[in-house]
């Protein structure tokens, strides 16, 4: 099989999360039965006359009848997504990578950290723990962004907010709140600090820019959180996905064959090349 | 060992033969003084040279330069896509054996995907071995031999003016099945003469072999100074890779229009500047010393760690080609024994 | 529907003359032929010859680029850059085989809706005379008769004495320690014995150490200013070895703001000439300066004498080109390009090519396809050449580096040759002075208007 001919997807909806932040929910054109993914894989996303870009399926596999992606738009193929409307179609190739290794959370209490865009990729897993709720324990959800604009997410983490057990915080960069914010405010590692949630066993999902993961892995490490039970998600640039173009090759390991999932310890044992 | 002596003209006749049903052949050819592997209408167009290597390896042929992955035509809404086209069979004669050795390293990464896999099984090597090495060479170092049959269908070997062939494989055997039987066969002391021939230039090469704790211990060198110094020389062009038998990097691009286009992938290197770069900006190698160690790393570490060989076939191109004189093998000379 | 091949142009105009002139000629209701297509630009200035080779890597068979006239354009001079740029290329598009009547250049206000009309019937005409531009792809592959560049004629002298050299050799280092001791410099950048026999490269030495290893022949070929910008991100002050020919791009540098020249002491190295495989090369034959004019401080000469020089050999070699029919020379340089494999290593060696982000790696839009074939060679290749018209300075570092053997250095040769019969004009001498193609003047010939 052509490892790079991708699957014709419609856009069934389009919502605009931020100024620069869009979501799509996609419908494969053809019938040639569902889409299998697990909670953690990205995909391949092609936009016809501009080219492939990589994001992390957003949407769990618990609801496998569309593929959900959500994104920032900062290149070129990202524009051109922006730029596409309902109606029109996209091609998809995956999934590919690792997943989160959802069954060993079983019991235990969760805690989702999302910076930024990062949100997106904790969206699949946190979303499949909601909906297989009553496997899990107690669910925290920290999700912060540069200015309140930023945010994404806003509706859907109201009904987060409203599920048992689950506690939703998000929180602005200073200077980044507006009137009438009645979030946090602070650095997302200096906001986890202030929750202070003992690690008891917790797995800790996180996520976002190079600079918040650096001082979130830092912060867990001084809150005593086993690297093991810290995991993310990685990115980088990608061009076919399964170990082939290089790209992603750090050490011994490529992120999109033996990643992009990895726990904190991983990571640390990884050459410094990410 | 089965084999044949063949003349220059009975080399030549059989080599014209195999123009005959559609086959594409690739052979050593002159362009404007440069002898390069090239695609040839006849046998006239041939160089067969018992010495000196083409200035660039036969990668091309079986990963090109930029090949479509598919194409797409845009109706409405709705898009259409086509497979690329169908690839013909082909045979390479006259590359050498780091070249084929080069090919079995592209196996090692590319086979996953079917638009390589499938030129690869229509693509017949037939190598010609080494009668000389040039100061660049270094095949020995990394497990390779001037007379090597890795990869290779057939091979040719000169020898005083002849060449002493044996076939190697059933797809070699397919290319020579009707003019083998006519060609003399290779006696006793061709062989000895070819044995002879090899040991000799593998001692004019004087490259001792790498040993395979070597992929260990550089990689446990990542953190070192050393690359500060082994990478400031770097420009950062993608020379060094564009010509190596068994680099293997591409990137995928679009190439269209409001009608149609093409979905492709080229050659990439990991010496660019934005190899690594990302959309947002961070670019996790961001210094041209960290990017030279992912080219040497990647070839002498991470590679042989996964696969069991260093992917460096030491066809020695790099080291003659860069412009600004990048020895491969000094960089893994200092680190390792750093 | 008929199968008869019409020309398609593409036409880049200026907004505030040409375009609102052609929508005037559209609201007159003029006829003209349908086979252009508009593109709309704020000045004609802003016409980057890599629009040109994009229009016709992509299927145009003819451009036409027409802005306000000159005096009139909207943004002072705009135009006038374009004139002078637009001229150039055309000659550049000659000496390829490109049928200069692809290219035509109008002035055409906004109130000339009939001139407008006018330029596009001639300039379609002219582009059906001269037939469809067809793909652009190297047909050349089967060893078939392609044009071969005279011989070379006899080199003027021959490579130094190998006592000479070493007397520099020697005096280099000892220059470079003095340097260095006296803390006037933090590294000294020269040329050091490479891995493959008689093999110079480049070498930076810091310390005792390093600069034992700093020698001196005539293999040292690369052009060592390349390292300028990186070096001087992290020392303070350096020295540089320097022949004549690389001290130039020196004077380029600085114009162009890339160099705080305080900062680098030139060491002017007495050189006889640069051999490769026992050849003189091609850009010493001309050059009498034996030590760089522009060096703080330089190592004696050889001889106080003047020394024998030919005729650049590069020179025949053009005009043997140019004596082809434009089809052969097209081919010629297919054939070239053909080979290239966009490693970019001319790039990479040349001081001049300093941009952050290259025109060749701009990917909204992509002016040049990622692609390593045809219309995507040609275009790099010609437009590397064309950006370093009347700045390059023909130490032929990029020819040298391509491992394609491609004859990049006759593209630039034949531009500075134009540029300096045109504006007289040589890259090297005067900080101060402005290239030509980044000023004007008002009696810059027209001549394709």
């Amino acid at each position: 099989m052509n490892a790079f001919w991708p699957r014709l997807m419609r856009i069934a909806e389009a919502r605009e999360e931020t100024a620069d932040v869009r979501t799509l929910r996609l419908e494969p054109l053809d019938r040639d039965g569902g889409l299998e993914w697990r909670a953690g894989q990205f995909a391949f996303f092609t936009v016809f006359g501009a080219g492939e870009t990589v994001f992390t399926i957003a949407n769990p596999p618990t609801r496998a009848d569309h593929i959900e992606c959500t994104f920032k738009k900062l290149g070129k193929v990202t524009a051109g997504l922006h730029r596409l409307s309902v109606g029109q179609v996209v091609g998809f190739r995956g999934p590919y990578g690792n997943s989160f290794p959802v069954e060993e959370w079983r019991g235990r209490d969760l805690v989702f950290v999302g910076g930024g865009i990062g949100m997106a990729a904790v969206a699949s897993p946190l979303r499949l723990a909601l909906d297989r709720r009553e496997e899990f324990g107690e669910v925290l959800v920290l999700n912060g962004a540069r200015t309140v604009a930023d945010l994404v997410y806003k509706e859907e983490m109201k009904q987060w907010a409203r599920v048992g057990g689950v506690r939703v915080v998000r929180a602005v960069d200073p200077g980044g709140e507006s009137p009438g914010w009645d979030g946090e405010v602070g650095l997302i590692p200096d906001v986890f600090e202030g929750l202070g949630v003992a690690p008891a066993g917790r797995v800790v999902i996180v996520c976002g820019p190079p600079v918040m993961f650096h001082f979130m892995l830092l912060a867990l490490d001084r809150l005593g959180y086993p690297p093991e039970n810290v995991v993310t998600t990685l990115e980088n640039r990608m061009k076919c996905g399964f170990g082939e173009c290089g790209h992603c090759n750090v050490g011994p390991f490529f992120v999109c064959r033996d990643g992009p999932v990895i726990t904190a310890d991983e990571f640390r044992r990884l050459p410094a090349d990410l | 060992m089965d084999g044949w002596r063949l003349s220059d003209e009975q080399l030549r006749a059989w080599l014209a033969s195999l123009f005959a049903g559609g086959r594409r052949v690739v052979a050593p050819a002159e362009e404007d003084g440069l002898v390069l592997l090239r695609e040839v209408a006849s046998a006239a167009e041939i160089r067969l040279d018992p010495r000196g290597r083409t200035r660039w390896s036969a990668k091309e042929f079986l990963f090109p330069a930029t090949e479509t992955l598919f194409s797409y035509t845009f109706d409405g809404d709705d898009v259409a896509l086509e497979r690329p086209p169908e690839v013909p069979e082909q045979v390479i004669f006259g590359l050498r054996p780091c070249d084929a050795a080069g090919a079995a390293r592209l196996d090692d990464v590319l086979l996953v995907d079917e638009l390589y896999a499938r030129r690869r099984e229509r693509t017949t090597l037939v190598s010609i071995a080494c009668a000389d090495a040039d100061p660049a060479c270094f095949c020995t170092a990394v497990g390779g031999s001037p007379a090597g049959t890795e990869a290779s269908d057939l091979q040719f070997v000169p020898l005083d003016g002849a060449w002493v062939g044996c076939c190697l494989t059933e797809r070699g055997a397919a290319l020579v099945e009707g003019a083998a039987p006519l060609w003399p066969a290779a006696g006793e002391e061709d062989w000895a003469a070819v044995e002879e021939q090899r040991r000799a230039v593998e001692e004019s090469i004087g490259a001792e072999r790498l040993p395979a704790e070597w992929a260990g211990v550089l990689a446990e060198h990542f953190d070192g100074e050393l690359w500060t110094v082994l990478g400031e020389r770097c420009l950062r062009c993608g020379l060094c890779a564009y010509v190596c038998p068994s680099c293997s990097c591409f990137d995928v691009n679009d190439a269209g229009n409001a009608l149609c286009g093409t979905l492709c992938r080229s050659w990439d290197s990991c010496g660019f500047a934005q190899f690594t770069k990302q959309a947002a900006g961070h670019n996790p190698r961001p210094t041209q010393p960290a990017r030279y160690r992912q080219r040497v790393l990647h070839k002498f570490a991470w590679f042989p760690l996964e696969h069991g060989r260093f992917m460096c076939v030491g066809c020695g191109r790099c080291v003659e080609l860069c412009p600004v004189g990048l020895d491969i093998r000094q960089a893994v000379n200092k680190v390792a024994t750093a | 529907m008929s199968n008869r091949w019409e020309p398609k142009l593409v036409a880049l105009v200026c907004n505030w003359c040409t375009y609102a002139g052609a929508d005037m000629a559209g609201t007159a209701r003029r006829t003209q032929v349908p086979n252009i297509r508009i593109v709309r630009l704020p000045c004609t200035g802003r016409i980057d010859p890599v629009f040109v080779l994009k229009a016709f890597g992509q299927g145009a068979d003819g451009v036409i680029v027409s802005g306000c006239h000159p005096g009139d354009c909207h943004y002072v001079q705009g135009n006038m850059l374009a004139r002078r740029r637009l001229s150039v290329f055309g000659e550049l598009m000659h000496f390829l085989g490109l049928d200069r009547r692809r290219l035509h250049f109008a002035w055409v206000s906004a109130s000339e809706g009939v001139k407008w009309s006018h330029v596009v019937d001639e300039a379609t005409a002219a582009v059906r005379e001269v037939g469809p531009l067809g793909r652009w792809s190297s047909s050349n592959r089967n060893g078939s008769t392609v044009f071969a560049l005279p011989e070379r004629g006899r080199e003027p002298r021959s490579a130094p004495a190998a006592d000479e050299v070493a007397r520099v050799a020697a005096a280099l280092r000892a220059q470079a320690t003095a340097l260095l001791a006296g803390g006037e410099v933090s590294v000294v950048a020269g040329y050091e014995r490479g891995s493959l026999p008689g093999q110079m490269v480049p070498g930076f030495a810091a310390d005792p150490v390093g600069v034992e290893a700093l020698d001196w022949n005539e293999r040292c070929a690369s052009n060592l200013t390349v390292y300028l910008p990186e070096l001087l991100k992290r020392e303070g002050k350096i020295g540089l070895v320097v022949k004549s020919c690389d001290a130039k791009a020196v004077v380029g540098l600085v114009r162009e703001n890339q160099l705080d020249r305080d900062r680098v002491i030139l060491i002017g190295v007495p050189c006889a000439g640069v051999w490769e495989d026992g050849h003189l090369a091609a850009k010493c034959y001309a050059c009498a300066e034996e030590v760089s004019p522009l060096a703080d401080v330089s190592l004696d000469p050889a001889s106080s004498g003047g020394r024998a020089v030919a005729d650049d050999p590069r020179d025949a070699e053009i005009a043997a080109l140019e004596a082809l029919p434009a089809t052969e020379r097209w081919e010629f340089w297919q054939r070239q390009f053909g080979r290239c494999i966009r490693c970019y290593a001319c790039r990479a060696v040349c001081p001049l090519c300093y941009c952050g982000t290259c025109v060749a790696d701009k990917t909204r839009p992509q002016w040049i396809p990622v692609s390593i074939e045809g219309a995507a060679n040609t275009t790099w290749n010609v437009i590397r050449a064309m950006h370093l018209a009347g700045r390059c300075v023909g130490c032929d570092a990029c020819q040298r580096a391509c491992p394609a053997d491609i004859r990049l250095d006759l593209l630039s040769r034949r531009l500075a040759n134009e540029i300096e019969i045109r504006f007289g004009y040589r890259p090297e001498q005067d900080p101060t002075a402005a290239p030509p193609l980044t000023t004007f003047l008002s009696s810059d010939q027209d001549e394709f208007v």
